[in-house]
């Protein structure tokens, strides 16, 4: 039995592991919130503490599009994409695509 | 001539490979193998000894060809070419096979003439090398759906070759210096191009295995030997990409091509069954990237298609490897019989997962330093910047989503299959190994590449912003993958694809054309036949029958009644008797002599 086989055969381990991903979810969700948000501040009380060497170690690259500045945009997008593709290719196949295995055979 | 060029001053890596592979044959054991990897080292070592310039020039024909075009764009896809060539002979190590050895290193130097070309005639001889060879790696599976695939394949290529042998002759007439066919940067549709470069760019956009012309890829690639089909993956599409970036950098069409190709992949891999076709689903779509930043045209975008080049022919081909793997040691290769393999085949998960990773561009892994250049290069184009950042952006997450999630899920976990599979051969293990490591270094070097890139631009792929945006991206494509998991199960189906046309396309065309044709056949034609070629042709028939009996008959008979009468005539002075001789000899005597007597 490897290390892998033990975390996902022993159910209690399996469910251990199913929580830490939703924290996981949790934590990078609030980290793409909160962190641009918190360099952004510091860099300002840096700059107004006139240490510019600390605020340039806070200088942030702004994102280019607007909607990049929607909080949590990666993770929306994310979860939005992967719905927006299993669901349209899924229908695509399904309506059109999608073919027995000897298709060409015949 | 001939001697110059290969003298010590300049040697060409790919014709170290074309003609190192055929030593090969002749050797065995242990000294095979380490040629097998001395080759390729080789190659390695004297592209990275090459320094900027123009090398190997030869006359022909009246014609000068440049077979060492060295500068920055050629000389970091050759290393990448090279060290790609000695990866997949290491993992070809085990396989006893000099066929396949031979046409996989005559493939890869192929590749390698492609990148120095500096003309489009000898592009063109490699070109076509690289398409001949790769077919022959179809082949060597030698069961009948490989034959048949790479038949297909074959015939695409040898149309795509034709169409760029077409744009060549129409760009050899317009051009200045008829004696150097210099492949420079081409603008497909300026005013008075011609259809040349237009020619030339479907070409190469063929090889790119953009849709609607790149439904070859998928059918063939998985089609290959397990060793044949790592080399695939490296060098057709990338060679590709690298003379767009030469010849068509800028052009705007192919921001579009690129951002379409990269969703569609994404699409088409989620219907996919065939781990193997899967993965050559998404070496469209990563190609897409490339294409898309060739299109942009910035220093920043061809920097981004370069370096994606680079760390996705090392992580497409650990990806390839891994999926290869299990093909070797199970004999599946659909999603929907497999199922459990981590509990036997963990070094191979593990070394998979971090292909998976790099393609995936999770944060210390190839692709997010080369990937991320493209998508910030989106910023630069001059209309609908935002659409392409989008479909861009989704198709990343598609390519975690099938690669990262899908297809180890299905492979290594999920549903136990019962199917045990073991470890591959050690040689397999490692060439994983070496390029999963490679796929580490460029995560968390990216310096390392940067500095070979052709452009000199500060880019900076970790940002606060781009890694959490990133990881977000990430794991909640992750949540939405385990939300749906149950739609997602692979089902034993094929998808149709543009490959229709020339599979079942033309036998629908045959059946839909068939009663017209056999009406048009037996109506039409044969009445014209009856009345019109019938009629004329017995008519003309029977006239020549009655000059025949007519006229030739009777002249043949009439000759022949004349020769008949004379020799009657002739035939009362042969007697048989010699004393008739004599007295006729008499007779001619004295008519000389009379003659003699009295003429003169």
């Amino acid at each position: 039995m490897n290390f892998l086989e033990r975390q996902l055969e022993d159910p209690v381990r399996f469910s251990r592991i199913k929580r830490w991903f939703y924290i996981g979810l949790a934590v990078v969700a609030l980290a793409e919130i909160v962190l641009p948000l918190m360099c952004y501040l510091l860099k300002l009380a840096f700059e107004a503490l006139n240490l510019p060497a600390l605020a340039e170690l806070f200088h942030t690259h702004p994102p280019h599009f607007w909607f990049e500045w929607i909080p949590a945009w990666g993770s929306l997008y994310g979860l939005a994409s992967c719905v927006v593709i299993i669901v349209v290719s899924k229908f695509l196949g399904k309506k059109w695509l999608m073919r027995r295995e000897d298709y060409y055979d015949s | 001539m001939i001697l110059d060029y290969l003298n010590l001053e300049w040697i060409h890596p790919g014709l170290l490979l074309i003609l190192g592979a055929w030593v090969l044959p002749l050797l065995n054991g242990w000294i095979k193998r380490s040629a097998m990897l001395l080759l390729p080292a080789a190659a390695v070592a004297v592209c990275l000894r090459m320094t900027p310039g123009t090398y190997g020039e030869v006359g022909f024909l009246g014609q000068v060809l440049v077979f060492g075009e060295v500068d920055k764009l050629s000389l970091i896809f050759s290393y990448v070419f090279s060290i790609m060539a000695f990866l997949g002979m290491v993992y070809a190590l085990h396989v006893q096979d000099d066929a396949q050895h031979v046409t996989a290193l005559t493939y890869a130097g192929g590749a390698l003439g492609v990148t120095f070309a500096g003309d489009l005639l000898s592009l063109y001889v490699f070109w076509e090398l690289m398409a001949i060879s790769s077919a022959l790696l179809v082949w060597q599976r030698r069961d009948s759906t490989a034959v048949a695939a790479g038949f297909r394949y074959l015939l695409v290529h040898i149309f795509g070759g034709l169409i760029f042998l077409a744009g060549i002759a129409l760009y050899w007439s317009q051009t200045e210096s008829p004696e150097l066919l210099e492949f420079v940067k081409m603008e497909p549709f300026a005013d008075g191009a011609g259809w040349g470069p237009a020619l030339i760019l479907v070409a190469f956009l063929l090889n790119a295995a953009v849709p609607p012309l790149g439904a070859w890829l998928p059918d063939a690639y998985p089609e290959a030997t397990v060793t044949g089909a790592v080399f695939m993956t490296a060098f057709t599409t990338k060679s590709a990409v690298y003379v767009l970036i030469r010849g068509f950098a800028g052009t705007e069409l192919l921001v579009w091509l690129g951002a379409a190709m990269a969703v569609y992949g994404v699409v088409y891999a989620v219907l996919e069954n065939d781990a193997r076709r899967l993965l050559a689903y998404h070496i469209i779509s990563q190609v897409g990237y490339m294409v898309c930043g060739v299109g942009i045209g910035t220093a920043l975008a061809l920097n981004g298609a370069t370096a994606h080049a680079f760390a996705h022919i090392l992580y497409k081909a650990l990806l390839f490897m891994g999926a290869g793997a299990v093909l070797q040691v199970t004999g599946l290769r659909k999603l929907s019989e497999m199922g459990g393999l981590y509990k036997t085949m963990p070094i191979t998960l593990w070394l998979y997962m971090i292909g998976a990773f790099a393609i995936s561009a999770v944060p210390l892994f190839s692709g997010f330093v080369s990937k991320s250049m493209v998508i910030s290069a989106t910023g630069d184009v001059h209309h609908g910047a935002w659409l392409v950042f989008l479909l861009l952006t989704l198709a990343s997450a598609g390519t975690f989503l099938h690669t990262g999630l899908k297809l180890p899920y299905y492979m290594f976990f999920g549903k136990d299959s019962g199917v045990r599979g073991k470890e591959p051969p050690a040689n397999m293990l490692v060439a994983m190994g070496l390029a999963a490591a490679a796929c580490i270094l460029i995560g968390v070097f990216p310096g390392l590449l940067y500095q070979l890139l052709p452009n000199d631009v500060d880019y900076h792929p970790y940002t606060l912003h781009h890694i959490t945006a990133t990881l977000g991206m990430l794991v909640f494509t992750a949540l939405g993958f385990f939300l749906l998991l149950k739609h997602l199960d692979p089902e034993p189906k094929i998808s149709l694809d543009t490959d229709w046309f020339y599979r079942r396309g033309s036998s629908a065309f045959v059946a839909l054309t068939q009663r017209p044709l056999a009406r048009l056949e037996f109506g039409f034609v044969g009445e014209i036949y009856e009345f019109v070629i019938r009629r004329l042709v017995l008519g003309v028939a029977g006239l020549m029958r009655e000059f025949d009996t007519r006229i030739v008959d009777s002249t043949a008979v009439g000759v022949g009644r004349l020769t008949q009468a004379i020799s009657q005539i002739l035939r009362t002075t042969v007697s048989g008797n010699a004393q008739h001789y004599g007295l006729i000899m008499v007779a001619g005597v004295l008519a000389l002599l009379a003659l003699t007597m009295f003429v003169l």
